[in-house]
């Protein structure tokens, strides 16, 4: 179904070059057309210091972005797979040029030559990864430290930008922050990304160790908050759920060098009341117990790759079972850091709907062009998106899943939760829909979609639904139709 | 009412001077002037001086509390957090009180058990009148660094330094005496941290900047320099850094390693040095500044006595001089009284400038709104508006509230003046008629001038106690949090687009402007509201203050009166005495001089002991 919507899109593209051809606007669509069979692109936003850089090297499993606060950290960066390595800079009066690079530190550092950072619109880097295969990630610019002009009285950070974004998904990467944080609510409007919706947002509560202050017991209090603030009415209305990562465990999980595990084997070789008092600070660490066979030197760096969490970590899964390899140990840190229910939740919310975003964000660029710039032609292009948008399947659910978030449906909870779920909320896949055992048969899936289905039916034509609920109820039905359409054309 | 404090050693003395002044005035009939000692020795009894904690969420403030009280009080869990402020005190055995109401001086209390402290804390309101909800929750506590009268205010840190609540935080630390601001080591400070601690300096002279959790971030001491040097341009902000972990370890296990580690001394210091020190040290200047001005007052009228006494030439001239004073003493009592009509035509200028002021400062904020509101859709901004709004108009609130706070300052400080000048040419009149030495005719010149020195130290202080008393910090917190909340009827995101695409546009142009509408509305009201609530309170505010100063002076103006009046009586005796009956009389006169001059310099002597600690 998908893929025919994305077909239907392109179509729509395609005539949209067609009408602004030669103009900058022209060019400017076929670059969206050329996007929609590029891989997802995912842009990484937040507050200054919120762990952007960190958690973009652990999804990509390289230590490429900088994570520093140096200058290129300022300027959006976009990550891509590519055939070679290569690092260009494209300015903003239009020109690229490429920018020579090494990678022999702790990431790419680039060499901006006699270019200004102020003249520097992106950057965009080409790495041959597998990661980067499946989605292209952009890490954008923090936004909140203290040399920033923010002008407390000004709507600019609330009222959204209308305008087509390059961005198909956004991680929103938040620290612990109250709901009713203004500077919470305040980071969704970034300009450089796109209009916050439950559809193609995702909260990140980032940096989730030192919600515990570093306790062993951490990742367990920030599932807690997560889950508190996923279920807050004012977040629910702009991302899909929230997702707890220790995003410098993630990091170092994915990158753990030899002598690293080898630091950690020799702590954790010691009693464990001393290693426990070395461990109550970091001061202590950095300066107690000379015999350990480290210097200060590699002790700041251990500090600066696992935090304290992931040391007090690291070593009690070393002292549980001694014989941990490093491979070992590194899957178990991705483990504990939340990394890999991130990469469960993107994809199954991202990766599987890609055709659906994609779609989704040319059809945008498209409306935004033809409202910034009518020309002849433009209405009749504006009736085929509103087709397109009106009458696509993929849309309604979506739209269906907004007014759920925004609490505009009205029903019975349980059967809110059904319905979200059915509309693919928790996910596109068939027993995610119908909440079965991923290896049901093929008779039992079937039998769950006609139940549903049937179900369905029955309370859209209810009297006592509420009219919300009733509307809503016509899109579940066409998701169980084409369900079993599915299930027929697989037999 | 807060339990009295154990005898302490550093008030003992003041008291007892202050017991003798009140002897003193007692055996020389007036017991006006021993009614203003009895005020000061009540005072010495039961101090009371607020250390008001403030910081974002989740930056260590609850954790920071308990750590420095010694005791589990404040929540600390990583999901919640402190949505009432604490008060905590001394008392003699623990216990606790919900706060209801915002009247002053003190708030209607209701018992709880300790255990419930946390939940009322952080619990969300109960469903009912606004009224019926605590401002707060008092907690007495046996700990002797409490036992001074120090109180630590613990405040909610949330919706952060942008928010309302912040408002009301900024609005305690005018109130305060001193601001501990805490920020932790993970970041330098931000911007918004930076801009709450301007105002909060502007508010209170003395704060400090404590960096919490150096237990667990590496570059504590980097972040401790760094926010040092932001801090620079803001005036004496010490920076102190501390782990209320190892703290809380530190007690519990009796460990004076670990509580070296914590960084906790400095911070102890400050609060039993710099405050507690500071604030006892105020009490017992204030109470020798009476002291001082009681026994001038009474060794002017004994000096004049003397005069006409020791010559009874000099008497009929001392007689037509003191009615002169007493004529002037009492044109001071009256509303005519130049301090009278500054202090009536100035309130009622304060008042409608105030009103004045959040009129024109809503309404600014009204067409922001209104104009961002045509901008975009309120189906997207909606849920960010709210916050938006109740922040700016706190933000304006406080402003307003500044402005009323510093002009009744220098109204209080205007008044005062015209009551000195007046009250200075009562006993211009008979300051010649001192056949004393030079010397001494020019110390009883300095004791008068002294005696209105002391004056201007208190006249801020009343404006202060007056509007302590309505603003408490607990009103702000309260007046914010019981607006109705502003509410959009549900916002349709147009699931309606299914019925077809004919009337698309039209419909969706349709409902955005209905709900502009709705939004602009929602505003309105919730701003209404607000200038309705806050008109109100400054009004009060400012009859309160007007009530303070003019009982103050009132009484200054009595005091005056009754002693030319006694005086002009003793003045009039001393013309019809025998010989002998004068000489007797002078020697009993001189002896209470000495008797009150001694005391006065008692008095003295403890003011500039106790004098303020620079540096």
């Amino acid at each position: 179904m998908s893929s025919a919507l994305l077909q239907r899109a392109k179509g729509v593209v395609v005539a949209a070059v067609d009408v602004y051809r030669g103009t900058d606007d022209g060019r400017r669509l076929a670059d969206v057309l050329q996007r929609m069979d590029e891989p997802l692109r995912v842009a990484i936003a937040g507050r200054v210091k919120s762990g952007k850089s960190t958690l973009l090297n652990a999804l990509v499993g390289e230590r490429l972005a900088p994570t520093d606060a140096g200058e290129c950290t300022r300027v959006v960066t976009w990550y891509a797979d590519g055939h070679t390595y290569s690092v260009t800079l494209r300015l903003r009066d239009g020109r690229s040029t490429p920018a020579r690079f090494h990678r022999d530190g702790p990431s790419l550092e680039i060499d901006l030559g006699a270019v200004a950072v102020e003249s520097i619109a992106k950057i965009d880097v080409t790495w041959p990864t597998r990661a980067l295969r499946t989605a292209t990630l952009i890490d954008t610019p923090g936004v909140g430290s203290m040399s920033e002009q923010t002008s407390a009285r000004s709507w600019a950070f609330i009222a959204p930008e209308d305008e087509a974004t390059p961005a198909d998904a956004v991680l929103y990467l938040m620290k612990h922050l109250h709901a009713t944080d203004l500077e919470f609510l305040r980071a969704f409007h970034d300009r450089e990304v796109s209009q916050p919706n439950p559809v193609n947002s995702i909260g990140v509560l980032s940096r989730a160790d030192e919600i515990g202050v570093g306790r062993l017991d951490a990742m367990t209090s920030a599932r807690k908050v997560a889950r508190r603030l996923a279920a807050e009415p004012k977040v629910r209305r702009v991302m899909q759920t929230v997702v707890p990562v220790a995003g410098l465990l993630a990091e170092t999980a994915a990158t753990l060098t030899e002598i690293e595990v080898k630091y950690l084997r020799q702590i954790a070789e010691h009693p464990a009341g001393e290693v426990d008092a070395l461990l109550l600070t970091a001061d202590r660490f950095l300066t107690r117990m000379p015999g350990l066979g480290l210097t200060e030197l590699d002790r700041r760096d251990m500090l600066g790759r696992f935090g304290l969490f992931g040391i007090r970590l690291a070593v009690s899964l070393l002292r549980r079972r001694p014989a941990t390899t490093a491979t070992e140990l590194a899957r178990m840190m991705t483990g504990h850091s939340g990394l890999d229910d991130l990469l469960e939740i993107l994809r199954t919310l991202f990766f599987e709907r890609r055709d659906v975003l994609k779609a989704r964000s040319a059809l945008l660029a498209v409306d935004a062009v033809i409202r910034d710039n009518p020309v002849p032609g433009s209405a009749t292009l504006a009736t085929a998106v509103e087709e397109v948008i009106a009458g696509a399947h993929p849309f309604n659910e979506m739209r269906v899943l907004s007014s759920l978030r925004a609490g505009t449906v009205k029903g019975r909870p349980a059967a809110l939760e059904e319905l979200e779920r059915v509309i693919g909320g928790g996910g596109s896949q068939l027993h995610q829909r119908l909440a079965l055992s991923a290896d049901a048969g093929p008779v039992a899936q079937r039998e769950a979609v006609e139940e549903t289905l049937l179900r369905w039916q029955k309370r859209g034509a209810s009297a006592l639904s509420d009219h919300s609920l009733s509307v809503a109820a016509s899109v579940a039905v066409r998701s169980c139709e084409g369900m079993l359409e599915d299930l027929r054309s697989r037999s | 009412m807060s339990q009295t404090a154990p005898a302490g050693a550093p008030t003992a003395g003041a008291t007892a001077l202050v017991e003798l002044g009140l002897k003193a005035c007692t055996a020389f009939g007036r017991d006006d002037l021993a009614s203003r000692l009895g005020t000061a020795r009540a005072r010495l009894a039961d101090p009371t001086f607020h250390v008001v904690v403030v910081g974002e969420f989740k930056k260590g403030k609850s954790s920071l509390v308990n750590a420095l009280v010694g005791a589990t009080v404040c929540a600390v869990d990583d999901d919640i957090a402190t949505a009432l402020p604490t008060y905590i005190r001394y008392g003699t055995e623990t216990a606790a009180n919900l706060l209801f109401g915002t009247e002053s001086p003190e708030p209607r209390r209701q018992a709880i058990a300790f255990a419930e402290v946390r939940s009322h804390v952080t619990g969300t309101r109960p469903p009912g009148q606004p009224g019926d909800a605590p401002s707060g929750v008092e907690v007495l506590l046996p700990r002797s660094m409490l036992a001074p009268g120090l109180v630590v205010v613990d405040t909610p840190g949330l919706g952060g330094l942008g928010s309302r609540h912040a408002a009301a935080s900024l609005a305690a630390t005018s109130l305060a005496d001193a601001v501990v601001f805490v920020t932790d080591a993970s970041q330098e400070i931000t911007a918004t941290e930076y801009e709450f601690l301007k105002r909060a300096r502007d508010m209170c002279p003395n704060v400090v900047c404590v960096v919490t959790k150096r237990d667990f971030y590496p570059e504590w001491r980097r972040i401790a320099d760094l926010d040092g040097g932001h801090l620079n341009g803001l005036g004496n902000i010490p920076v102190m850094t501390v782990s209320s972990l190892l703290r809380a370890r530190a007690v519990k296990d009796n460990d004076r390693e670990l509580n070296e580690e914590s960084g906790f001394g400095e911070l102890v210091s400050f609060v039993t040095g710099s405050v507690t020190g500071g604030a006892v040290r105020g009490v017992i200047r204030e109470a020798a500044s009476e002291v001082e001005a009681v026994c001038a007052q009474l060794g002017r009228d004994f000096g004049l006595e003397r005069a006409a006494l020791a010559d009874p030439e000099a008497a009929r001239a001392v007689v037509a001089d003191l009615s002169e004073a007493k004529r002037r003493a009492e044109e001071l009592k009256e509303s005519a009284a130049k301090w009278s009509t500054t202090l009536g035509d100035g309130v009622a200028d304060l008042s409608a400038d105030v009103d004045f002021d959040l009129r024109a400062r809503i309404r600014q904020v009204l067409a922001e709104a209104d104009s961002a509101i045509e901008e975009t859709d309120p189906a997207d901004t909606w849920p960010q508006m709210q916050p938006w709004l109740e922040s700016r108009v706190s933000a304006e609130l406080v402003t307003n509230y500044t402005m009323l706070r510093d002009r009744s300052v220098e109204l209080s400080q205007t008044v005062g003046d015209h009551f000195r000048q007046a009250a200075g040419e009562v006993l211009a009149a008979v300051s010649v008629h001192d056949p004393t030495p030079r010397l001494e005719a020019s110390q009883a010149a300095a004791k008068a001038t002294a005696g209105l020195n002391l004056e201007k130290m208190t006249a801020r202080k009343q404006a202060m106690v007056a509007l302590k008393g309505s603003y408490g910090g607990i009103l702000m917190f309260t007046l914010l949090g019981s607006m109705v909340g502003m509410s959009l009827m549900p916002i349709a995101v147009p699931i309606g687009l299914m019925m077809g695409r004919a009337g698309l546009k039209e419909e969706r142009k349709r409902q955005l402007a209905s709900r502009q509408a709705q939004a602009k509305n929602a505003v309105r009201k919730y701003c209404d509201e607000v200038s309705f609530v806050m008109a109100k309170d400054s009004r009060d505010t400012l009859r309160r203050i007007q009530r303070e100063l003019r009982d103050h002076y009132g009484r200054r103006a009595s005091e005056l009166q009754r002693s030319t009046t006694q005086a002009l009586a003793a003045a009039n005796e001393a013309a019809k005495r025998t010989e002998t009956e004068r000489v007797t009389r002078l020697r009993d006169v001189e002896a209470e001089i000495k008797r009150l001059t001694t005391l006065e310099e008692r008095a003295k002597a403890l003011r500039a002991a106790n004098a303020p600690v620079t540096g």
